[in-house]
Parts: C-alpha cells; sequence; structure tokens
C-alpha cells in the first residue's frame, strides 16, 4: 500500500552532475525506509542516477543551471520515484537502449532502469518537460503482484 | 572519485576509489587518455575501492578497451566488488572486459 502524500519527499537540485551523489543519498534513506536490502538498493540507487542523467543529457542538452525535482515516497515494502524536469520532453523511445551484444559506449542507461524497476512511466508534464515515475515493490509485493496477474 | 596511478614493470595501473558515476568519469577518462596516447599496455584498472558505478563509468572504460586494441595492447579490470561485478553482468560485460580477481594478478606480465 502506498503511503500517505505526507511521506513524501521532495529533493530538488541543480542539473549538475556534481549532485548524483545527493541524489542518491536520498534515494538511499528512502530505499531504507522502505525495507530494500543492500542488493536492491544498489540497484536502484544505479536507476535513478541513470534516470538523472539522461534529463541533465536529454532534456536538458547538458546545462547545469536547470531545476530537477525528485519526489521519494517510501512506503512499506515500496518505493516510488517521481522525476521531475523542466525541459524538453524527451520520447523515451528517441533515448532506448542500444541491443546490449552491440558492445559501444553509451546506450544502456534505460535499459538499467527498466530492468531493475517494476513500473516505469514516462509522461509530458504541465511544464512541457517529463515526469518519469519509477516503482520498485519489495519482494513480497512483487510475488503478490504476480499471483494477481 | 580519486585516481592513483602507478607502474608495475610494464604495467601501467589506476587504483581508482570512490562513485564513478557523469561528474568523474571524464576525470577517469583523461587519466586513461593519456596512458592510451602513451599506447601503454597492459592498463590496470583496479576497482577495489568503487563503491558505485554507472552507465557512464562503464562508456569510459569501454571507450579504453576499444582504444586499447586499436595498438593490440591490453585492459585488466580487477577488484570488482559484488555489486559492480552485478553491473558487469547485467550489460553483458563481464565476458568482454579481461576480469581479474587480484590486483597482483592483473599487473602480472
Amino acid at each position: 500500500m502506498m503511503p500517505a502524500a505526507l511521506d513524501r519527499v521532495r529533493c530538488s537540485v541543480p542539473s549538475h552532475p556534481k549532485y548524483l551523489p545527493l541524489v542518491r543519498s536520498v534515494v538511499q534513506e528512502g530505499a531504507n525506509l522502505s525495507g530494500f536490502d543492500a542488493d536492491l538498493t544498489q540497484r536502484i540507487l544505479l536507476a535513478v542516477t541513470e534516470a538523472v542523467t539522461n534529463v541533465i543529457r536529454h532534456a536538458y542538452d547538458g546545462r547545469d543551471d536547470q531545476r530537477i525535482d525528485l519526489d521519494v515516497i517510501a512506503g512499506e515494502h515500496e518505493l516510488q520515484l517521481d522525476l521531475v524536469d523542466y525541459g524538453q520532453f524527451v520520447d523515451p523511445k528517441h533515448i532506448e537502449s542500444r541491443p546490449l551484444d552491440e558492445v559501444r559506449p553509451g546506450g544502456i542507461g534505460v535499459h538499467l532502469i527498466k530492468s531493475t524497476m517494476d513500473r516505469v512511466e514516462y509522461v509530458k508534464n504541465e511544464h512541457g518537460g517529463t515526469t518519469l515515475t519509477m516503482v520498485k515493490h519489495g519482494a513480497a509485493e512483487a510475488a503478490a503482484e504476480k499471483e494477481t496477474t | 572519485m580519486n585516481v592513483t596511478q602507478e607502474t608495475h614493470g610494464s604495467a601501467t595501473l589506476f587504483i581508482v576509489e570512490g562513485q564513478v558515476d557523469m561528474h568523474t568519469s571524464p576525470e577517469l577518462r583523461g587519466h586513461l587518455r593519456t596512458a592510451l596516447g602513451n599506447q601503454a599496455s597492459p592498463l590496470v584498472v583496479d576497482l577495489t575501492d568503487v563503491a558505485f558505478i554507472d552507465s557512464s563509468g562503464l562508456a569510459t572504460l569501454i571507450e579504453a578497451l576499444q582504444a586499447v586494441g586499436k595498438y593490440g595492447g591490453k585492459l585488466r579490470l580487477c577488484g570488482l566488488s559484488p555489486e559492480v561485478r552485478k553491473l558487469f553482468d547485467l550489460a553483458q560485460l563481464s565476458t568482454i572486459f579481461d576480469l581479474r580477481d587480484t590486483r597482483a594478478e592483473a599487473v602480472a606480465d
């Protein structure tokens, strides 16, 4: 069950890569609150890093003085991350992953996000940018969801 | 992130510590490019003290692997933590790179 709105914590950072460790720190605390183990937490940190990196690269074309909001919603055994940018909406199809057997630099960020998170949704927001919602279920919730589908 | 360079016989060793991401990978790339420019071989990157690496870090290592291959050199990685190793597995890179368990093994001729 997702928590009440009061459990939503917002982290706003400039679109400079130097803030990536800060973003990871906030998400790590959220993952701890949701009871994720170290292994899953590491995967979630990777996913959010890839997502923020994509915002800087694609939504803001590398500009480092723009705004990025990250809402961390730490439920019991479930973590939701809403990443909001105010740049240009980028169709996720345009930043799709390369085939993994093509070994070349780059092009695997989206793959790493989708292979980690249980729900990944890109929506054009009211600011013209993108809101990316990523949800990770705990092991018990993922099993229950599988049973109902 | 901190990068320390050492020479062990013919091997050029880079000891990387900290987190490798979009912010820090350009610094690692700079260190590697200097050695690649000198056609050093083998290049060894010790990741023992790397707590986190993302696709920017992987891209930097792939670039180095491709560059070293152009002059017939070798690139070895060592000391991958289980978390970092999982990322390599996930990206299907574990069989692409020459991965060694220890630094001593990686710098040996």
